[in-house]
């Protein structure tokens, strides 16, 4: 049970599994939104569903949207956000039936609830209720928060790279960059790239002992920041292909 | 869409980025009137000279990037995303228990005392506070060597001997006659506003009076000030700087870095929001969400269609005459959607015929709130109003009585039954008064 095996998943960036779960995330960050979940909790949900199908084979007897829903709702109790097991049901179930009417209180609903209770402790026992997570969020504040002091003031204030960056790690999620790269690294790349959108350079970048992003993360290389970025851009392609 | 902004990434990326955009926002309106024909001017606003240099570094994934650009340009350009700059100003507080304060960047970089200079003289504003220590006083003012600054920039500027004037007339007085320098000494820290700058030949002047400072930071105190007056995060630097720890290592020695509300907290610091949070992705545009999709009003809608079906089988109960189970599925109703209209109606229908006129009346006042039109609610109501008033009729409570029609007429002008007992009390009323003032007239006249 090896959650880092991501030999069943994302066999290629095109293959039907990775569109499904770039769908399933989608709507698991939809949903995030609509149920008031901050950004914490809903990067751990994506966590957790990433890493239960590259620890299963995927996608196997689960329905993923099950799986995605158990997510949400065991995040939520994880990152100490604890959502209702109704409003998850009703969010979803308008997400994937648009118009239409609220579930009655019948035996339908009851089962709902009970699936995603069942599957909840499926997905623990698969993850080895290792389900607590170090995110890329607190280290990328930290480095904006640096970084701040240290750009040119008026290129800061016209530039919206807290924004953007943040934007950047959200999206991150749709793919399985907060599996395959530590988190340090990933907020290194995500704002890398949000500076590198508006234009703006880190000053005495040439001069200095040490690169900034070497400062954030001492065994981060330069090519290493590049490919994360290529990851990165590559899920907006797919964002194109799908949608 | 943001001029300046869109003319700084030109001028970083070049013309690929402008060929790129282009194509890819050809047709967004707002795009035609930022990229006329001849393209705008493409000089760099300022890092000029570190520009070659990077781009040929780039080279490989800079198409990668530009094209990524062109194609999210629309948002990332968009005015919208531009940060509030009252953020910057507000929370300059180094709250150690909320989030890790830590040593100016260019420490860690170990940026050449040069460049930190040359930087420092770019980017230093009137209005800044600074932290120094008294190196000289002569009759004209006084010299102070800086050790820090003390708001919003944070900078590395110990080592670098920047000094700075503070002219005598930017000293306050102390005491009303006498030397205002006396009160100060060689060695004392300052604390004090940025005055003038002269970039050029790196000259300072300060200023002590709280006039100097911007309205934001105006509750600074400047002065002197002791060492532990010193900001955290030169006292984080100084420590740093003996042990050399890395960026890394000292962000999870910190305590803040463990605070639970971290992110929400420097969210706020940085000017994001959770509510609203931005994204790249097309289909993720907050302005695209419906409302009604939304978990509060889902649940709202469907707590009201849950309540409903109660109620339905309450009413059943009722028209049989079996009260008891009507009562509990109205109360089920209830706790389902505590402000159901017709839960209300119903139940208050249902006390109304069991004689509990009171408890009726209540719910009848709670349903017309919430649902002015609602008709029913409204007639019962009236002529709940109206039997309890003839209850206070019979108990000689008369004056009470009155008010209930009078309400009840306020509701519905033309209920008859409700006018008709208002005329009759008064009536009753008006009796009773003749007979008094006749009693009180004869006993009068019987002395």
């Amino acid at each position: 049970m090896e959650p880092d095996q991501a030999a069943s998943d994302q066999t290629g960036p095109g293959s039907a599994e990775t569109k499904i779960h770039f769908k399933v995330t989608r709507f698991i960050m939809e949903a995030g939104v609509k149920l008031g979940l901050r950004s914490i909790p809903v990067a751990t949900a994506c966590t957790i569903y990433h890493r239960f199908f590259a620890a299963t084979v995927a996608p196997g007897p689960y329905d993923p949207y099950l799986v995605a829903m158990s997510a949400l709702y065991l995040a939520g109790k994880v990152e100490e956000q604890h959502l209702r097991t109704r409003d998850i049901i009703n969010v979803s179930h308008r997400y994937l039936h648009p118009q239409s009417e609220p579930l009655a209180l019948d035996s339908r609903f009851w089962e709902l609830r009970d699936s995603i209770v069942q599957c909840e402790l499926l997905m623990l026992r698969v993850l080895g209720f290792r389900v607590s997570f170090r995110h890329p969020h607190k280290y990328l504040l930290h480095y904006l928060l640096s970084l701040r002091p240290w750009l040119n003031r008026h290129g800061w204030e016209r530039s919206p790279v807290s924004a953007a960056a943040w934007a950047l790690l959200r999206d991150s999620y749709h793919g399985g960059l907060c599996v395959r790269y530590p988190p340090q690294h990933v907020a290194v790349a995500v704002l890398q790239l949000a500076l590198d959108c508006y234009g703006l350079e880190v000053p005495a970048h040439a001069q200095a002992q040490k690169p900034w992003w070497q400062v954030f993360s001492e065994d981060l290389s330069k090519a290493q920041i590049d490919q994360i970025i290529l990851d990165l851009i590559q899920i907006y392609t797919l964002d194109a292909e799908i949608c | 869409m943001e001029r300046d902004l869109l003319r700084q990434a030109l001028g970083f990326h070049g013309p690929a980025l402008l060929s790129l955009l282009r194509t890819e926002q050809h047709d967004n309106p707002d795009f035609r009137g930022l990229l006329p024909p001849g393209g705008p001017s493409l000089e760099p606003p300022g890092g000029a000279q570190h520009q070659p240099p990077a781009r040929k570094e780039k080279r490989i994934d800079n198409i990668e990037i530009q094209q990524f650009i062109a194609k999210k340009a629309d948002l990332l350009f968009a005015l919208s995303w531009k940060p509030s700059v009252s953020t910057d100003s507000e929370s300059n507080e180094e709250n150690e228990d909320c989030y890790a304060v830590m040593p100016p960047l260019e420490q860690f970089m170990e940026v050449p005392s040069e460049d930190r200079r040359e930087l420092f003289f770019r980017d230093i504003e009137r209005g800044d506070v600074v932290i120094g220590r008294i190196s000289s006083i002569r009759e004209f003012g006084f010299f102070m060597v800086l050790i820090c600054l003390g708001s919003g920039v944070i900078r590395e500027i110990s080592h670098l001997e920047i000094t700075a004037l503070c002219p005598v007339r930017d000293v306050p007085s102390h005491s009303s006659h006498g030397d205002p320098l006396s009160y100060y000494q060689t060695g004392d820290i300052i604390q004090a506003a940025i005055k003038d700058i002269d970039r050029y030949h790196e000259k300072l002047t300060i200023s002590l009076h709280s006039s100097a400072l911007p309205p934001s930071l105006s509750s600074t105190k400047l002065g002197v000030i002791s060492s532990e007056d010193l900001p955290l995060h030169y006292r984080r630097s100084v420590e740093v700087a003996s042990t050399s720890e890395t960026y890394e290592k000292v962000l999870h020695h910190s305590l803040g870095f463990a605070n639970p509300a971290i992110v929400e907290f420097l969210l706020g610091k940085l000017g994001l929001s959770e509510s609203s949070p931005p994204s790249l992705m097309r289909g993720l545009q907050r302005k695209n969400f419906n409302e009604e999709d939304f978990a509060f009003a889902l649940r709202k809608k469907q707590s009201a269609s849950w309540a409903l079906k109660c109620v339905k089988i309450g009413v059943d109960y009722f028209k049989v005459g079996r009260h008891v189970e009507a009562m509990n599925e109205y109360n089920k109703a209830l706790e389902i959607d505590a402000q159901n209209v017709e839960a209300l109606v119903a139940r208050g229908a249902l006390y109304a015929t069991k004689g509990t006129l009171n408890k009726a009346i209540d719910d009848f006042e709670i349903a017309l709130k919430n649902c002015p039109t609602h008709r029913n609610a409204r007639k019962y109501l009236c002529q709940t109003l109206v039997e309890r008033g003839g209850q206070l009729e019979e108990e000689d409570n008369l004056l009470n009585a009155q008010n209930y029609y009078k309400k009840a007429l306020l509701l519905d002008e033309t209920f008859k039954e409700a006018e008709d007992a208002l005329l009759k009390l008064r009536k009753h009323m008006q009796v009773i008064l003749y007979f008094l003032l006749t009693l009180i007239y004869y006993n009068q006249n019987s002395y």
